[in-house]
């Protein structure tokens, strides 16, 4: 009993991490949402904090989604694995009937009693029990080729559904990624893994390389045209990269310590929808590197719980549970810095918590559940 | 390894045992530094983005943070100054900028409310605006709409703005009005532009200048006066309070200062007048061609330095100064000659080479055939455009050239520099009295002509006019007397006087594109030819400017004044900057040089016709001094002549200076058409004074009052003519005109009637039209027929 105490009150404290991180970052991510959004709020929805109050909603949503979903034992969910299979590819699809909406070009919405909801969030959630239940269930064959393609397959129909349907190629990565990297940990191979990740950097080098060279025409496709705007973001600041140029300036013009909370003059129309993607330059340009610093450490420190937790975990489909979870996170957090900052070509990925978005709150509140869920039952041995 | 993956069981398929499965199946070591691992990766990617944003702000931060606080200013409105006005000297405008406005569409907010308004909107648009096509305007709207800013209309006139405003206004307060029947609030607004407007059109062209593009001076006033016309744009700022509210701040526009010029335009468009009428009838009067390749007139105050007026031919409209449909370019003929000659020319080079080239080619096919083709492709397509060019480009082309615009828009009185003839040769007595070279009293023996060296200068009078006083020489314009004392002086003091005349350097008149012909001037290195050529003008060139600043200066008592245009500057408030006051620059001549020289002059005008070369300049009632000029141009034996004539009245205080310059009159004789130039000031003089109310001081003749009166009916007439300038224009009631209101049927020139320029079919000389004898052009003083007349050299 003595051992199974220990545990137990070292679960907890990781519990109670866990959720003043995750508040912590709610919290944050609502008062840059007002910073950023609110003159734009006001020019156009005639209320400075309607994007403030939309997100406030899905938070609160989300919270209670977060309880209810860690009130159950994870177990549970493993039982709806291919329903949930089928119904992630299905909301997706839902995108070509008339609840489909469009905003800003891309058909990727769904308008569900008034609410955009983007079916994308849910899908990912949804794999990502999918494929800890199936990993779990075929551990054995993922180290061989033919159950390799097998969860390749089952992979490939959402993000070819996300890709295709939504033309969204960044959230088709993510799901790639979560898949990948739940494999990876789960099997008993890690060299291939590693070589074919090598491989992918090796063929998106040389694309880049080709582009960047002319040797392919870079106007067969606009993401190879952005590949361009990347190398030289200053030569198209008028178009393409208009959007990666205002965030430079922005994180350039912070400093240290920032211009202050509110201070922004970027988000005055210059960043288009400075709430959304690009919120995190406007945390540069208001709380400088310092700010910057202290959301990357919540986040870091919230990758680190999840870890905690998997690694904890009672049992392998608990573990990729949460090896999921972490993923998720970890590639979204990478993948929107990485853009505001130019590092990688831009495309549109939100920074969990703190952009603009209600489904992607509600549905990370949801998997942050299924980690305290998991964390729950790692106590009891 | 193999312990743990033994601990995996294979696929599970019993539920029943599941939890107690998964319960057991706890992540292996292996897994746990996958995990691991995984976490490093992501710390260091981590760490690698944190590095990324110092690298930005270290690089780029101050970049970037003035990038950010530029772009700010993309909130603000420019709010453009006026630049400032023109003005003559009593207080007429030449030039002003008017506010102006550009008609924008917003597209955005004519379809607010789901584009109720649009009809509303668009039918005030078509009220305030007929002009507007308001079709263009809807699909605008139509295709846009979320297009903030087109511009439909350029430049339209503040009245029908108001139209607009107030049409907007009416419905939007008009509370009992239906919804579709209001204006769209702000989606059409007007965007503030200046304009420049010269209500006189042409008059004072060369010295007004004209404005290009963003308010830049080109030419005249416009250009030397560029800064000072031209104000500093102000500045609207938005910026958002703590309120998150937007509030603007307004940093006004500095308007420009106004300047006050000391020209006429009265003055101005009486010389302008009877230039275009020379103009007009000496065209194509011997040979085919202009009147003359110039015409300028200066008129000054001699004893200031005021310019009154300045003109040349021919004129160009300064509200157009690119459309040269209305101007007279006949003068510019020669510059298209050359054009079309030049043009010619390469066309035959471009033959000749062809030509040569196909020899070349069939003698060595083989070595150059590559090379050949190429070219010879490139070449012949090259001439088939030229060709077609050449012939397309008609003359018009040629006429419409930059060149061309150019001589247009210069002045010539101070940008083209000539040889000024015996107008100078009061310059080399002043020159010689005032060193003590002459008393001013010596007699000469003029022979007809003078040998220096290899050459043998003529007098104009080859036979010579026997023993001549100083006086006599001026009079008679007499070459060889002032050779003499030209001789007398010695070259380094003529050189030093005509250096303290300001030949050779600019007089700093404040207009644009002043030149100072330094380089046709002589230096040390002039020989004895030179200096007896240039005692009588020949052999070095000058500026009108030049002259008739010199000129003044040896009549006025020997100051010579710094030439000016602009008496004040006026800032936007009316205070008073800065005002140029007569500005003495150096005395050149003491008062009794000046003194003699004024009587010499007076001597050119108002002696007897028979010995003297300028009373034809006289206009009827007043005294006036003055001196003919003759001057060969060159080459020499083309024969071709500048003729002028420079006068001032009253002859013995001298109130105003006229100086007359036809360059290559058209007629016959061109050595004896000096009349042309002194009638021409006569006519201009005998209005301009009675414009300044300078009083006729002398008897006038009867035959003297019947001239005049036919002059002065037709002045009156001319000046009604002249709306724009009717208001204070000639002093009619001096003449008692009764042609008020009567429209100039012709632009003859007045007093000049035909028979006046009838020549004497055996020699070619003109006639005195009273007594019919013949006359040299030169003195205007009857002469034998057999006598020769020549100033060749």
């Amino acid at each position: 009993m003595k051992r199974a105490a220990v545990p137990k009150t070292r679960n907890i404290h990781i519990d109670i991490t866990l959720v003043f991180v995750v508040l912590f970052l709610l919290f944050f991510g609502l008062i840059m949402i007002y910073s950023a959004s609110a003159y734009s709020a006001m020019r156009t929805e005639n209320s400075s904090t309607y994007y403030l109050f939309s997100q406030a909603r899905a938070t609160l949503i989300g919270l209670v989604a977060m309880i209810l979903v860690s009130r159950f034992d994870y177990h549970i969910y493993r039982k709806f694995a291919w329903p949930l299979y089928g119904a992630s590819c299905f909301v997706i699809l839902l995108v070509l009937t008339p609840l489909g909406m469009t905003k800003n070009g891309a058909r990727r919405w769904l308008n569900i009693f008034g609410m955009s909801v983007q079916p994308a969030e849910i899908a990912k959630a949804g794999l990502i029990i999918f494929f800890a239940a199936f990993i779990c269930s075929n551990v054995k064959s993922i180290s061989k080729l033919k159950g390799l393609v097998q969860t390749m397959f089952l992979t490939g129909i959402p993000c070819a559904l996300v890709y295709f349907v939504t033309d969204n190629l960044s959230t088709a990565i993510i799901i790639f990624c979560i898949v990948y990297i739940m494999m990876f940990v789960a099997s008993e191979r890690s060299f291939i893994y590693i070589l074919v990740v090598l491989l992918i950097l090796g063929a998106i080098f040389a694309l880049v390389y080709a582009v960047e060279n002319n040797i392919i025409p870079a106007d067969i496709s606009f993401r190879l045209s952005r590949i361009k705007a990347w190398k030289n973001p200053e030569a198209y600041a008028s178009n393409t990269s208009y959007q990666t140029v205002q965030a430079l300036y922005s994180i350039g013009s912070g400093g240290f310590l920032g211009k202050g909370l509110g201070q922004s003059t970027q988000k005055l129309g210059y960043i288009p929808e400075a709430q959304n993607d690009m919120i995190f330059s406007i945390i540069c340009e208001e709380l400088g590197i310092f700010g910057a610093l202290a959301v990357m450490l919540l986040f870091l420190l919230l990758i680190g719980i999840f870890f905690m937790v998997a690694i904890s975990a009672p049992d392998l489909f608990g573990s990729l549970l949460v090896t999921g979870v972490m993923t998720h996170f970890a590639v979204q957090v990478l993948l929107n810095i990485a853009v505001v900052t130019n590092t990688i070509p831009n495309t549109g990925i939100t920074l969990p918590f703190i952009s603009y978005g209600g489904t992607s709150t509600l549905f990370l509140l949801a998997e942050v559940g299924l980690v305290l869920s998991v964390s729950r039952k790692s106590g009891i041995e | 390894m193999s312990a743990s993956i033994r601990t995996f069981p294979k696929k599970s398929g019993k539920n029943k045992n599941r939890n107690e499965n998964s319960r057991t199946r706890r992540l292996t070591f292996s897994m746990k530094r996958k995990l691991l691992g995984l976490l490093v990766l992501v710390l260091v990617a981590f760490l690698g983005l944190l590095y990324r944003i110092v690298q930005i702000n270290r690089d780029n931060g101050d970049s970037y943070k003035k990038q950010v606080l530029s772009q700010q200013s993309y909130d603000s409105k420019v709010l453009p100054y006026k630049r400032g006005s023109i003005e003559d000297r009593n207080g007429s405008i030449f030039a002003y900028s008017e506010k102006v406005y550009n008609v924008i569409v917003d597209a955005k907010l004519a379809n607010g409310d789901n584009g109720i308004h649009i009809d509303a909107t668009m039918d005030a648009l078509k009220k305030s605006f007929p002009e507007i096509d308001i079709n263009e305007v809807r699909d605008y709207i139509r295709d846009n709409p979320s297009g903030q800013y087109k511009k439909f209309l350029k430049r339209v006139t503040a009245d029908k703005v108001e139209v607009y405003k107030n049409l907007e206004e009416e419905s939007l307060a008009d509370e009992e009005a239906q919804e579709a029947d209001k204006v769209a609030k702000n989606a059409v607004w007007f965007e503030e532009e200046y304009i420049r407007r010269y209500p006189y059109d042409s008059v004072a062209c060369d010295m007004i200048g004209f404005v290009q593009g963003d308010n830049t001076g080109q030419y005249g006033l416009e250009e030397y006066y560029n800064d000072t016309l031209n104000g500093s744009n102000g500045r609207e700022y938005g910026f958002l309070n703590n309120d998150g509210t937007l509030e603007r701040t307004v940093k006004k526009a500095t308007d420009g200062s106004t300047i006050i010029t000391t020209i006429d335009v009265n003055i101005q468009s009486i010389v302008e007048k009877h230039i275009r009428e020379f103009a007009e009838k000496y065209a194509n009067n011997y040979r085919t061609g202009p009147a003359a390749n110039n015409i300028g007139c200066v008129i000054m105050n001699p004893n200031t330095g005021e310019v009154y007026s300045m003109a040349n031919y021919p004129v160009f409209n300064l509200n157009d100064p690119r459309n040269m449909d209305g101007v007279d370019l006949s003068p510019y003929e020669s510059l298209v000659k050359k054009k079309k000659k030049t043009a010619e020319e390469k066309e035959e080079e471009e033959d000749k080479d062809t030509v040569s080239e196909d020899a070349a080619d069939s003698s060595d096919e083989e070595q150059s055939e590559e090379a050949s083709e190429a070219s010879e492709a490139s070449e012949e397509a090259g001439q088939e455009v030229s060709e077609e060019e050449d012939e397309e480009e008609d003359e018009e082309d040629l006429y419409d050239s930059e060149e061309i615009k150019n001589a247009v828009w210069k002045n010539f009185c101070i940008s083209d520099t000539y040889e000024p003839g015996s107008t100078m040769k009061p310059f080399t007595v002043a020159a010689a009295k005032d060193a003590g070279r002459i008393s001013g009293y010596e007699t000469y023996e003029c022979t007809g002509a003078l040998e220096i060296g290899e050459h043998v200068i003529h007098c104009h009078n080859r036979f010579g006019d026997g023993l001549l006083t100083v006086k006599e020489g001026i009079a008679k314009s007499c070459n060889v007397v002032l050779m003499d004392v030209a001789f007398a002086l010695k070259k380094d003091d003529w050189l030093k006087y005509n250096k303290n005349f300001n030949f050779g350097l600019k007089t700093n008149i404040d207009l644009a594109g002043e030149v100072n012909g330094a380089e046709t001037t002589f230096n040390e290195k002039m020989g004895t030819t030179d200096l007896a050529v240039a005692s009588f003008g020949q052999g070095f060139n000058a500026t009108m400017i030049q002259m008739i600043a010199g000129f003044s200066a040896l009549i006025n008592g020997g100051y010579y004044y710094q030439p000016h245009v602009v008496s004040r500057i006026v800032n936007p408030e009316g205070a008073v900057t800065k005002e140029n006051n007569p500005r003495v620059v150096k005395q050149v001549i003491s008062n009794e040089t000046s003194d003699m020289i004024r009587d010499f002059c007076n001597s050119v005008v108002m002696s007897d016709p028979k010995e003297c070369t300028g009373w034809s300049a006289r206009p009827a009632g007043y005294t006036m001094g003055g001196k003919t000029g003759t001057a060969e141009k060159l080459p020499r034996a083309a024969k071709n002549y500048v003729i002028s004539f420079i006068g001032y009245v009253p002859a013995d205080d001298p109130e105003v200076i006229a100086y007359i310059v036809i360059d290559t009159p058209n007629v016959e004789e061109q050595s004896e058409s000096t009349r042309l130039a002194t009638t021409l000031c006569r006519d201009i003089m005998t209005e301009v004074l009675r414009y300044m109310n300078i009083f006729p001081t002398l008897e006038i003749t009867e035959e003297e009052q019947a001239e005049l009166d036919i002059m002065l009916e037709d002045f009156s007439a001319g000046a009604v003519s002249d709306n724009s300038v009717s208001e204070n224009s000639v002093s009619e009631n001096e003449a008692g005109a009764e042609g008020e209101g009567r429209q100039q049927d012709a632009m003859e020139p007045v007093e000049m009637s035909e028979n006046r320029i009838q020549y004497d079919p055996e020699t070619g000389y003109p006639l005195d039209p009273h007594t019919g004898e013949v006359l040299d052009p030169v003195t205007g003083q009857p002469i034998d027929k057999t006598l020769p007349s020549d100033l060749d050299f």
